[in-house]
């Protein structure tokens, strides 16, 4: 993993709380940007004020609602939410695939309306749909997408066998991608965006539609793509999928940022801390009025068999709470400590579930217009 | 069973209202049938050129030649406009040579002596169909008009030519055709269902590059199609090819034909994302394009609206190139134009085709 710090709140995230989203520390400062200020800095890609509204005869939907943020050089990056959030919609914007309405946004040096030739060079992108051609083989796919790339032609052929022993594919390099399973379909997309050993790696929703097995495989590639100091971009609805590979979190939902941070820090939002839930025979009603009166405690509930206590520093107030069972003579069968998932984090910013896919604007829709 | 029937019923008709452009092309098409294919088949042949000249000596017009020219001026079928236009030529040499390269569609020469047993000479340009026919009736009845009766010595220059043959030259065309638009045009839009062209357009490929690859892949499509229609169609209508020059240019006009096809579909295909607005906007070019080529009949025999389309037609130029060569066994220096107006054409449908791809998704 590359340095992740946990210390706080830093300059180029958003800290805390969604109405902070709107304002960048450094874009404000002089003219309209005259060049991408990005060096070699920290960041590689600057996200400024971006909006991108799709409209047609009947309505208009507003996609991406004045986005600003920063990746840093190296990080594993996970724009989290649900479907329909605009998080595609971001990475079609920074993957020129489209422009947007307003705002500017940099890739490593380069603006992505002045220059999206230079970005396509230096970036892979793995996009949500499939787009192998899948009556050609593997290898087919590898090399074709390789000169696309400009790949030179000497070491083309070592760099697509490097790939297919990369994604496990080696006995099947000249067999058709139809005959693939998703899985492997998957990995072998994952790999072709890396032929050209880019800056950064867009990938989107990396995992989706896949069994648990294959799941693992595609994360331990993407791991492995970061070891090599690619900066990698990738959007997930799944918590668990954000949790282990992110370094930071963007959360997204109706095309607001609503908060970004580290996932410590994000979990750290979360007013009524961990969760304890402590397991019992006898009834704890009237312990859990006592033990609410605890500092740190701020809710605690008895149900049935359980006693379920949230407290900020959880593992702190175990002793206390322990105590208080001893001294009401109540045998504890179970306890456990966790703290908040991501998913407490997101329903405590949004008030909604986060693959609660209701809110869907209808963007496939609007791509699928008559271009 | 009847609620089963009656919700796909539902769902097909729902997608059936929900595309208007493809209900209004399947409407339209009939249509343009009638009125693309009713003229373009069934129009009255007029105004053929034709040729008139004097033998010579004497250096004075005969009273024949007079009365004949006169008369072929003003010959019509009852209740149709004239039938010929005449130009009077001063040498055999000038108006054979004008035969020769496809300005008139006949020549008409008068013999010296005014005696009845001198006959007239017609020469007819038989790789056309049709106008041979109506040239010798023409010339015979106005020859009657004028209480003449001398006999007409016929001479087909380009020998008998079948209408198969005629129409052979024309299938070449409509194989290309065919090939490029169906085939190629399909599969690009399929391949843009599938992303693939999304996997391109992530790549710091350039728009240029994208659109050329498709136009050669398709070209080499058509060409070979074209080629194989040629080769059989030789065979089967029994045409024949005068030497390897004319074998070589033949193949020369079907890669420029091909090329200019491909690129009209590929600046077309780029604009559709749905295959079945494409079959539909393709089958009415194909009417258009392929019924005023001339390939099933003369273009002479159509209206002037319709006969105007040929102009920016790519196909007529092919056909009237293949049909140079093939039937008539022209060079170089007739179907120069049309060589170039298939290059122009080709490098504008190419240029339109850059243009309009678009380089982001939308």
């Amino acid at each position: 993993m590359t340095g992740q710090d946990n210390n706080g709140p830093d300059t180029s995230g958003i800290p805390g709380s969604g109405e902070g989203a709107g304002t960048h520390p450094r874009a404000s400062s002089g003219s309209p940007q005259e060049i991408c200020p990005l060096t070699a800095g920290e960041s590689i890609i600057r996200i400024d004020h971006i909006t991108k509204v799709f409209s047609d005869r009947n309505r208009t939907v507003i996609a991406v609602d004045d986005v600003t943020f920063d990746v840093k050089r190296g990080e594993i990056f996970g724009l989290l939410g649900p479907n329909g959030a605009g998080k595609s919609t971001l990475i079609r914007i920074l993957t020129t695939l489209l422009s947007q309405t307003s705002g500017t946004a940099c890739v490593n040096t380069f603006d992505i309306k002045k220059d999206p030739e230079k970005i396509r060079g230096i970036i892979g992108v793995c996009p949500q749909n499939s787009t192998l051609d899948v009556e050609l083989t593997a290898y087919d796919n590898l090399e074709f997408y390789g000169k696309l790339v400009n790949v030179d032609d000497s070491i083309l052929t070592r760099r697509i066998h490097e790939l297919l022993a990369m994604a496990d594919l080696s006995d099947r390099a000249l067999m058709p991608v139809s005959s693939f399973s998703g899985g492997m379909r998957r990995k072998l997309e994952i790999v072709r965006a890396f032929i050209h050993h880019p800056l950064i790696l867009f990938l989107d929703e990396p995992t989706i539609g896949l069994d648990p097995e294959s799941r693992r495989e595609v994360w331990q590639q993407i791991v492995r793509l970061n070891d090599e100091n690619t900066t990698i971009i990738l959007t997930t609805h799944y918590m668990d999928e954000a949790e282990k590979l992110c370094n930071r979190i963007a959360f997204v939902d109706k095309g607001r940022l609503i908060s970004l941070d580290t996932i410590d820090n994000l979990k750290k939002l979360i007013p009524t801390g961990d969760i304890i839930e402590i397991g019992c025979e006898a009834d704890t009603g009237a312990l859990a009025t006592t033990i609410t009166t605890l500092p740190q405690v701020t809710s605690a509930q008895a149900r049935k068999q359980k006693l379920v206590v949230t407290a900020r520093d959880g593992s702190r107030v175990i002793p206390e709470i322990f105590a208080l069972f001893a001294k009401q003579g109540i045998a504890i069968t179970s306890f456990s400590v966790r703290p908040p998932s991501l998913e407490d984090v997101f329903i405590y910013l949004t008030g909604r579930k986060l693959d609660d896919g209701s809110t869907e604007p209808a963007m496939r829709n609007a791509r699928g217009g008559r271009r | 069973m009847i609620r089963g029937a009656i919700a796909i019923f539902r769902r097909d008709f729902k997608k059936f209202i929900s595309n208007p452009f493809v209900i209004v092309f399947t409407l339209v098409m009939p249509i343009m049938y009638l009125v693309i294919f009713g003229n373009a088949m069934g129009g009255t042949i007029t105004h053929i050129p034709i040729g008139v000249v004097q033998e010579t000596p004497p250096y004075n017009d005969t009273p024949l030649f007079t009365a004949g020219t006169a008369m072929l001026r003003h010959y019509a079928q009852p209740g149709d406009p004239r039938l010929f236009d005449v130009t009077v030529y001063t040498s055999e040499d000038r108006a054979k040579r004008a035969l020769e390269d496809g300005k008139i569609a006949g020549v008409v020469v008068f013999p010296a002596e005014v005696s009845s047993d001198h006959a007239v000479r017609l020469y007819v340009d038989s790789s056309d169909y049709m106008t041979p026919t109506l040239v010798q009736a023409g010339v015979t009845g106005s020859l009657r008009a004028i209480g003449s009766d001398n006999a007409v010595l016929i001479n087909k220059i380009y020998g008998d030519i079948t209408y198969i043959q005629f129409f052979g030259v024309g299938v070449i065309v409509m194989a290309i055709f065919m090939t490029t638009m169906m085939g190629g045009g399909i599969a690009l839009i399929k391949d843009r269902e599938m992303g693939i062209h999304e996997g391109y357009l992530v790549t710091p490929v350039k728009r240029t590059s994208i659109i050329l690859g498709m136009i050669m892949s398709g070209t080499v499509r058509a060409t070979l199609s074209g080629f194989i229609i040629f080769v059989v169609g030789v065979l089967i209508t029994g045409v024949i090819v005068r030497g390897f020059a004319d074998f070589f240019l033949a193949v020369l006009v079907i890669i420029i034909a091909s090329v200019g096809v491909t690129s009209l579909m590929v600046s077309i295909a780029s604009r559709f994302n749905n295959q079945q607005e494409y079959a539909s906007t393709t089958a009415f070019f194909n009417l258009i394009l392929f019924m005023t080529s001339g390939a099933f009949y003369p273009t002479i025999g159509m209206p002037d609206w319709l006969r105007w389309i040929t102009v920016i037609n790519p196909e007529w130029y092919s056909v009237h190139a293949l049909r140079s060569i093939i039937l008539r066994g022209q060079g170089l220096s007739v179907i120069m134009p049309d060589l170039i107006a298939l290059l122009v054409f080709s490098s504008a449908a190419i240029m339109l085709g850059i243009t309009t791809y678009r380089r982001t998704l939308e």
